[in-house]
């Protein structure tokens, strides 16, 4: 194209692309043209991608280029076409040579040349036509690939010390609530890509100049979206905005990920102001009251998933929030504490309720004290766990509690809340007076709360050892110093003995929730209930956690009157099964089908994923119409209530299996094992075998069609042992579609869940018709046979 | 410059693969990489006609975030169709395959078009993976496949083409629901209403090197 414009005058451009004379044919065409006309405008955006490519070539290839680039300082062509304001086709074009050359660039003094004498900056500031979307779009994206190129040296070209001046971030974050998508995970990417750079000083200004502002606003934006979500779930019972509300969410959760992206990042200076913002406007006020006010039924229910999703992935968020409040931060007041504390000591309790490994590790923090300033801790978040866990009418709320259950079970976050205990011995009187006694009473009732469990019997015995006594009262209040009173504590704990060599004695006793136990069970037998209520995700999700609360270390802890009832559900469930067998004998054939194929398609419960989905927030369904998958609805019509009934089976069975022990020997009705694989050698003396030439699109082969107890075989002579055949093909006996004279059309399918993908579709061709025939008749009856096999074990299996 | 709607597209899979060369190859032909110099870019826009209506595609490269979860969870949930790229010289990034559909199948919209590459097909004495395998993985997985060269531009045009064909059709079937936006598709701003069935007419295939507009 450049070679036809020949006729603005000047040199001819060069043959050579490539070449350093290229470059200084374009930078004549650029003196050329100063003024941005309609008549040069595609010349100049064609002479600026030149510049792009000649430019990248000499990075790699010709160092002279970038000297010569330098030398006629070209950066300032750029600058000049952007203050003419030359329309946005000029302008894409530019910012697109720029992405390119920053994206592209692979030597560090080439990209150091770009970026020096600040005209980068000037790029950055220039007011572009932003209502344009292309514009945009090409602008975010150039500083987003200048981000992906900051580190501890180039940072300097963009962070000004001495001006104060950070014109990358400060200019990208005026977008970050851009309508348009793209454009907002572009500054989250570019505003991660910073703070991943470790300088202090610019971190310093990112947090003295900009992080208030643009933290506090991302945490009020995240609590209004927290808000929509809720206005969505009370405004939707009918299931009609799941669309709007399934993106809503996902939107949260995009949130929350952003949040726990730039926490783990663990620049302890920005965290603190982030901390504080996501505390007080975010997870107190939002997340942490509504499960304290929230009981099942209630209005603001909807903030168990809020909270759940929260705590599976974000636990190390709260607890992070916690630890830098704590020790960095001492302008708190002591009725800020309140709900850390409430939430904390729930945390502690539901903890100890479901698992006893972490009361191992808080055992170092032992000591008892008696909590003063902060009255009796209620315990509004447990009760209201305690309350959905009934599943009284729907399943709705258990469904949570299981959720909230498993994800501090599973959350690595609890190491935070180990270490912040541990933690809590070191702070020092400097940190405050408020803080440290909020730290003492926070380690006190921890260590309470853990002794009081531990030890049951012991506390009858030695009830006041956990009480406030007259003395330890004045002792706590006479204490001038916080150091004091942390020393005091430890000498009323020595004055009481070693009780922590009686906890030792008392182990074993009991080392689960009876409690907990209990209401997991009471949802199973519902589930086996007719007219139940309880969607299979909830049982699934139960089992699971019945297995990690009931098992350690590989035994069992159950109690042998829990294991039996556990037994008499799953003999119930066997019995509610067979006899919709029976209802179902008349179609025998589908329900062995249906059997077979959930079997197939049990896979593991992915409970993340099922935390993630938006749809639990809106009621129990029984209409697939809604496009709810099965396992997270209620059982629509017959045939959807036994395929909910084998799914119980197998859940029960395994869950029973597992208790004992035990592994499974019955199940899947034909196992891989028992089959026969291609290439095995079969002993065909005295089986019925039957010649024919399989001809399917690729293949024309002659082979013996055998009939095994599940399969459909063909085989080839074995060259080594007479009467011996190898196998060639095997698949499951299948339904034949079609028969012409001599000809069986048969398409064997692979039995898998989803897709069903042919393994084998040919003509298998007779020598006559009647071969045929009896071929037809030995494939069709095997498959009955082999039906009848599988139904029979089935029927074992239910103990019919 | 108007069009009839707007795709957003994400580009997918292992690093070095070659997504950003093939971005840059679609939306801005005149970089053909010749002696050696490989040049890509993260983030481009062409126009394409399909049923003789002009759509703008976008084109979002996701390299380099790979360590930000927040950010490729964001990327797929906003994009309508997504390009799934391995090298047929690395047996590995065909491999990575399952967790890269896996990850998009999670996090994006399940109407999300996606077409798997296998790209560097230049490179044939060094091919360490067949064609058929990609054929038989994106059979098994219900996507579109397609060989193609960021170097040679053999089958670029086709692979973002068709790609924007299959939304098309999704759009004109009523799978989409083109009102929302975060499905990565946007009305254009003189938009009027779908005008007959799909199919018929060819895409007319710009000639003059598309560029950025």
């Amino acid at each position: 194209m450049l070679q036809r414009r020949g006729w603005l005058g000047g040199p001819k451009p060069p043959k050579n692309p490539h070449s350093l004379e290229h470059l200084k044919y374009l930078h004549h065409v650029l003196m050329k043209n100063q003024t941005v006309t309609e008549s040069n405008k595609s010349l100049i955006v064609e002479a600026l991608r030149s510049m792009a490519e000649i430019l990248i070539w000499g990075d790699q290839n010709d160092s002279s280029v970038f000297e010569f680039y330098l030398e006629k300082n070209m950066f300032l062509f750029f600058l000049n076409i952007l203050e003419q304001n030359s329309g946005n086709y000029v302008c894409v074009q530019l910012l697109q040579t720029l992405n390119i050359l920053f994206e592209n660039l692979q030597h560090e003094t080439s990209l150091y040349y770009l970026l020096s004498n600040n005209h980068i900056n000037e790029v950055i500031c220039h007011k572009f036509d932003f209502s344009d979307e292309e514009v945009m779009a090409y602008y975010i994206s150039f500083l987003k690939t200048l981000s992906l190129r900051l580190n501890q040296h180039t940072i300097h070209f963009f962070y000004n010390e001495h001006t104060d001046d950070f014109a990358l971030y400060t200019e990208a974050i005026k977008f970050f609530n851009h309508p348009e998508s793209m454009v907002r995970i572009a500054v989250r990417t570019l505003t991660l890509n910073v703070y991943n750079v470790n300088d202090r000083a610019m971190l310093r200004f990112i947090r003295d100049k900009t992080a208030a502002p643009y933290f506090s606003n991302l945490v009020w934006f995240i609590a209004e979206h927290v808000r929509e979500v809720d206005n969505c779930v009370r405004n939707n019972a009918n299931h009609q905005h799941r669309d709007r509300l399934r993106d809503l969410v996902a939107e949260h959760l995009d949130h929350l990920h952003y949040l726990n992206d730039i926490v783990t990042l663990e620049n302890e200076m920005l965290n603190e102001v982030l901390i504080h913002h996501l505390l007080h406007r975010l997870f107190l006020p939002l997340y942490v009251r509504s499960l304290a006010d929230g009981s099942p039924g209630d209005d603001n229910v909807y903030y168990h998933l809020i909270l759940d999703i929260l705590l599976k992935d974000y636990f190390s968020i709260f607890y992070n929030v916690l630890r830098y409040h704590l020790f960095l931060n001492n302008k708190c007041f002591l009725g800020q504490y309140q709900y850390i504390y409430t939430f904390i000591m729930f945390t502690m309790d539901t903890l100890l309720v479901i698992s006893k490994d972490y009361e191992y590790s808080c055992r170092q923090v032992t000591i008892q004290c008696c909590n003063k300033t902060i009255n009796s801790p209620h315990l509004p978040f447990l009760d209201t766990i305690y309350s959905a866990l009934n599943c009284t009418g729907s399943d709705y709320s258990a469904l949570f509690a299981l959720c909230f259950l498993y994800a501090i079970l599973h959350n690595k976050g609890l190491l935070c809340l180990t270490h912040l205990i541990e933690n809590c011995s070191k702070i020092k009187y400097n940190h405050g007076i408020v803080t440290y006694r909020f730290v003492c009473i926070l380690w006190c009732s921890v260590s309470t709360r853990i002794l009081k469990k531990r030890t049951g019997n012991y506390q009858r015995k030695h009830g006041n050892l956990f009480h406030l006594t007259p003395k330890k009262c004045t002792l706590l209040n006479k204490a001038n110093s916080a150091q004091n009173t942390l020393n005091k504590l430890i000498l009323i704990h020595r004055d009481k003995h070693s009780f922590k060599e009686d906890i030792g004695k008392e182990e074993g006793s009991e080392s689960y929730c009876h409690w907990l136990i209990e209401r997991l069970l009471r949802i199973i037998s519902k589930s086996v209930m007719s007219e139940s209520k309880v969607r299979l995700a909830t049982l699934r999700l139960t089992s699971i956690l019945l297995k990690k609360v009931g098992v350690r270390d590989t035994d069992c802890v159950l109690l042998e009157e829990h294991l039996s009832s556990i037994e008499v559900n799953i003999f119930s469930i066997l019995a509610e099964a067979m006899q919709n067998l029976q209802k179902y004998l008349k179609e025998e054939e589908m329900f062995l089908d249906i059997f077979e194929d959930e079997y197939r398609t049990l896979q593991p419960l992915n409970v993340e994923y099922l935390m993630m989905d938006s749809s639990l927030l809106l009621p129990p369904t029984v209409t697939p119409l809604t496009g709810i998958e099965f396992s997270k609805r209620l059982p629509c019509g017959q045939s959807e209530q036994a395929r909910q009934l084998i799914g119980i089976f197998f859940t029960l069975r395994d869950l029973s299996l597992f208790l004992c022990k035990e592994s499974e020997t019955q199940l899947p009705l034909t196992r891989e094992q028992d089959c026969i694989q291609t290439n095995d050698k079969l002993d065909l003396n005295n089986s019925d075998l039957i010649a024919c030439t399989v001809s399917s699109k690729e293949s024309k082969q002659r082979r013996f069609l055998v009939v095994e107890l599940y399969q459909l075989i063909l085989v080839e002579p074995d060259s080594k042992r007479l009467g011996w055949g190898v196998v060639k093909f095997a698949g499951f006996l299948q339904v034949l579609t079609r028969i012409d004279s001599r000809t069986l059309h048969v398409i064997i399918h692979k039995p898998s869940g989803l897709r069903r993908v042919p393994i084998l579709a040919a003509n298998f061709i007779f020598d006559d018709h009647i071969r045929c025939m009896a071929a037809k008749q030995r494939l069709t009856k095997g498959r009955m046979r082999a039906r009848h096999l599988k139904t029979g074990r089935i029927a074992v299996l239910l103990g019919v | 410059m108007s069009y009839a709607y707007l795709f957003k597209y994400i580009i997918i899979g292992d690093t070095g693969v070659g997504k950003s060369c093939l971005l840059l190859q679609f939306t801005d032909k005149r970089f053909q990489p010749v002696h050696d110099l490989t040049i890509g870019v993260e983030f481009g826009a062409r126009m394409i006609t399909i049923d003789g209506r002009q759509i703008k595609l976008q084109i979002w490269d996701t390299a380099g975030q790979e360590s930000f979860r927040s950010i490729t969870r964001s990327y797929y949930r906003g994009a309508a169709g997504a390009l799934l790229v391995y090298d047929i010289t690395r047996r590995d990034t065909f491999n990575h395959l399952t967790t890269w559909l896996e990850d998009a199948r999670q996090h994006s919209s399940s109407n999300m078009v996606i077409m798997l590459i296998g790209n560097k097909s230049d490179l044939e004495a060094r091919r360490e993976v067949k064609k058929e395998e990609g054929e038989a993985f994106a059979r098994e997985h219900g996507l579109i496949f397609m060989e193609t060269s960021a170097k040679t531009a053999a089958n670029v045009e086709e692979a973002f083409i068709n790609t924007a064909k299959e939304i098309y059709e999704k759009i004109q079937e009523g799978v989409f629901d083109i009102n929302n936006e975060a499905n990565g598709i946007k009305l254009g701003p003189q938009h009027s209403p779908a005008s007959g069935g799909a199919g018929g007419n060819r895409p007319r295939q710009s000639s003059d090197g598309g560029g950025c507009c």
